[in-house]
């Protein structure tokens, strides 16, 4: 407390207390005037023109005083005029109030802090505070927002659309914070900003008679949000564009996406399968892969590939290669599979084509083979007729030549033959059971003087008991003549041949091997086709093989060639045994040595 | 030459009756020596099935023996305008082709063609052989 002179604003009177809290003594206040008091920076006139105005009342206001130290302390002031030694003063009585002054400043400072807006409003929805965040975002200074209304703060849309004003007013009257909703608020010359806000009721003593109103700014979490949905439709729809089938499936195979080439393939859509089981369009003879791959698959990394027919929803199938990957959490536990399937319609189509243009490449290569073989016979025989049309031929000439029509005939006939039972080699109702060691004696007796003319030695190796297979037996000798002949032709200049026969398990195994020229290992293959021929002159038409093929298979056996070029060639016919029995666990079979040789 | 025997004899016979001598082969080998050994004036070759080589290929070893020899391919294989019997005769590889079966008179009228385009109609006519 003080008294001060209203003209010279120098201190007349200063109590203890003043003394104590400013530092000066009381000759040093004395010796001051009011207005070396206040900060420097608020000595102005207008200072100097309140100091001096005259008050008729008791007028408060805080001001900032600075102490003898340096300090800045703020001091609410009352003042009254006074008559003081006869002249005109005012009396003071300054109140300290620094220390709630500091409370409020800290509490500014934690508002300008919150990384979020904050409004405080009141219940006439003025904004009592706004902090710094608020009015950076907003655009927005003090002067234009503190004590204004809400509808003067934010436009009248945003309000009105998100009916912000009630929802306030709701929170008075409920005391309860409303939960976090989304506003999107675009300041002038700012970009869209993208909130979200909650309203707290302000409760003192029970009373509800403020509300904050804060707002996040989730502009970025709202981008990155929308960048990873964006990311998931592009992923969607590479799944979805892809020409191959792309189905994901739960652990037990139940589809749960099931793509557009899927659709488009089968007819399906994912509404109609969603939950079933992939393995219900899946064709009988695939669906047991297709199972063990779901089952096994929970347990590999591995994909694992498979093809099967697909079922469609006009009841047909097509041809599908699939792989299976399975599908795996964070926990790398498998939680379903993905199938990948390409349709193979196209590429069964091409592969068709390529099949009938070799049979058609083939179809040439008898053409040509047919050709050359009919066309000798009758050239014979169409030369031989000449000749006899010609007239004054010797007997011997004349008979001859009737001869060579013949014969020529007969081999063209012969060829025809052959290449019809080549072609219909049907002869299923003709088996017959039959003793395969008599057949094979039987071919071995019509070959006889051929091997002995060419110096070759037969050696024959049976078993003892008979050897029963259901055959016809004509076609069966045809098959051993065939080989026996092929053999002979392999060796021109002698050799030996040998004939095995043994009874294995369930089976007859009949062996023809020769000393003769073998074969090439290029020509493995072909030698059982049609046409295909190294005969030595005047020998082999080229269909011998392949009608011993025709007959083999016929009979339900195989036949297989072993050879070693300049070494000799074995061939091997297998037939099913008519009647196998206990001991037929491939005895050595009777080694004995042909006289026919 | 031919691997069947009969083709041969029915040529033989057709040659004969130009007054021509003939040797007679089935095999390449045969025929190549046939070649070398004698002066022919024609080789008669099949192309196809032979043992031993391809005709064409024959006709071409026959050719490198004895370049004034002219050759006259007869197959069954083959047909008239068949492009390996085409470029052949363009070559002047062959300077015949007959097609089986064949008239006698066809055989008479190739042979003799091709006799003369070659010039080579002071040799007697001989077809290989080894029968």
């Amino acid at each position: 407390m003080w008294i001060y002179d209203l003209r010279t604003l120098s201190f007349l009177a200063v109590n203890d207390a003043a003394v104590e809290r400013y530092g000066y003594s009381r000759e040093e206040f004395l010796a001051m005037t009011v207005r070396q008091l206040h900060l420097r920076a608020e000595r102005s006139a207008l200072l100097d023109g309140v100091l001096k105005s005259p008050v008729s009342s008791a007028q408060e206001r805080t001001w900032r005083h600075v102490r003898k130290d340096g300090t800045v302390i703020y001091v609410e002031v009352a003042r009254s005029a006074v008559d003081f030694a006869g002249g005109s003063a005012y009396l003071v009585i300054a109140n300290d109030v620094s220390e709630g002054k500091r409370s409020e400043l800290l509490y500014r400072m934690l508002m300008d802090t919150i990384p979020s807006s904050v409004l405080l409003l009141d219940e006439d929805l003025r904004v009592v505070l706004a902090n710094r965040n608020f009015l950076d975002k907003s655009r927005r200074t003090n002067g234009v927002t503190a004590g204004k209304r809400l509808a003067e703060v934010f436009p009248e849309v945003i309000l009105a659309e998100m009916g912000l004003e009630q929802q306030i007013r709701n929170v008075f009257t409920s005391s309860h914070a409303t939960a976090g909703q989304r506003l999107t608020y675009r300041a002038p010359g700012v970009p869209i900003r993208v909130y979200y806000y909650s309203i707290v009721p302000v409760n003192w003593g029970g009373q509800v008679d403020h509300v904050l109103f804060l707002m996040d700014d989730v502009t970025e979490q709202t981008r990155m949000g929308e960048e990873i949905r964006r990311m998931e439709g592009r992923l969607a729809s590479v799944v979805e564009s892809a020409s191959d089938i792309v189905v994901s499936t739960d652990i037990q195979g139940n589809i749960f996406t099931w793509n557009k080439a899927a659709q488009k393939i089968t007819g399906y859509s994912l509404e109609e399968l969603k939950g079933r089981s992939f393995l219900d369009y899946c064709d009988e003879s695939g669906a047991p892969g297709v199972r063990r791959l779901l089952s096994s698959g929970a347990s590999r990394e591995s994909s694992g590939r498979i093809e099967s027919n697909l079922k469609t929803k006009d009841g047909r199938f097509r041809p599908v290669s699939w792989v299976f990957s399975p599908m795996t959490d964070d926990a790398a536990r498998t939680v379903g599979f993905v199938v990948v399937g390409r349709d193979l319609t196209e590429q069964r189509k091409f592969e068709l084509q390529i099949l009938e243009a070799q049979k058609l490449a083939a179809l040439g290569v008898m053409a040509r083979g047919i050709a050359h073989e009919i066309r000798t016979p009758l050239a014979i025989s169409s030369s031989a007729a000449q000749f006899l049309m010609e007239g004054n031929l010797t007997p011997e000439f004349y008979r001859e030549c009737a001869e060579k029509v013949h014969s020529g005939i007969r081999k063209a006939s012969t060829i025809i033959e052959n290449l019809l039972r080549f072609a219909h080699p049907s002869a299923e109702k003709n088996k017959t059971p039959v003793d395969l060691l008599r057949v094979m004696r039987e071919a071995l007796t019509l070959i006889e003087n051929q091997a002995k003319v060419q110096n070759i030695e037969v050696r024959t190796h049976f078993p003892p008991e008979p050897c029963q297979v259901l055959g016809v037996p004509s076609l069966l000798e045809q098959v051993f003549i065939n080989l026996l002949l092929n053999a002979i032709n392999a060796m021109p200049s002698g050799g030996t041949i040998e004939v095995f026969a043994e009874r294995t398990a369930g089976e007859v195994l009949a062996r023809v091997t020769d000393t003769g020229e073998g074969i090439s290992p290029e020509d493995f293959d072909k030698i059982f086709d049609p046409f295909y021929t190294k005969s030595p002159p005047g020998k082999g038409t080229g269909l011998g093989l392949s009608i011993c093929y025709s007959i083999v298979d016929q009979h339900r056996g195989s036949i297989g060639v072993d050879s070693q070029k300049g070494e000799g060639s074995t061939f091997t016919v297998k037939l099913p045994l008519l009647f196998p029995t206990e001991k037929d666990s491939g005895e050595p079979p009777e080694s004995s040595r042909s006289g026919r040789g | 030459m031919d691997d069947d025997p009969d083709i041969c004899w029915a040529l033989e016979h057709v040659l004969r009756g130009l007054g021509a001598k003939c040797v007679l082969a089935v095999d390449g080998q045969s025929a190549l020596q046939a070649a070398r050994h004698n002066r022919l004036a024609l080789a008669l070759l099949d192309a196809k099935g032979l043992p031993d080589i391809d005709g064409l290929e024959l006709a071409g070893k026959i050719r490198a023996a004895d370049p004034d020899v002219p050759v006259v391919v007869v197959s069954g294989y083959f047909y008239r305008d068949d492009p390996a019997i085409q470029a052949a005769l363009e070559q002047g590889l062959i300077h015949g082709f007959i097609e089986k079966p064949f008239s006698h008179g066809e055989v008479i009228e190739t042979v003799k063609s091709a006799l003369s385009s070659q010039e080579a109609a002071s040799r007697a006519v001989k077809l290989s052989t080894a029968c």
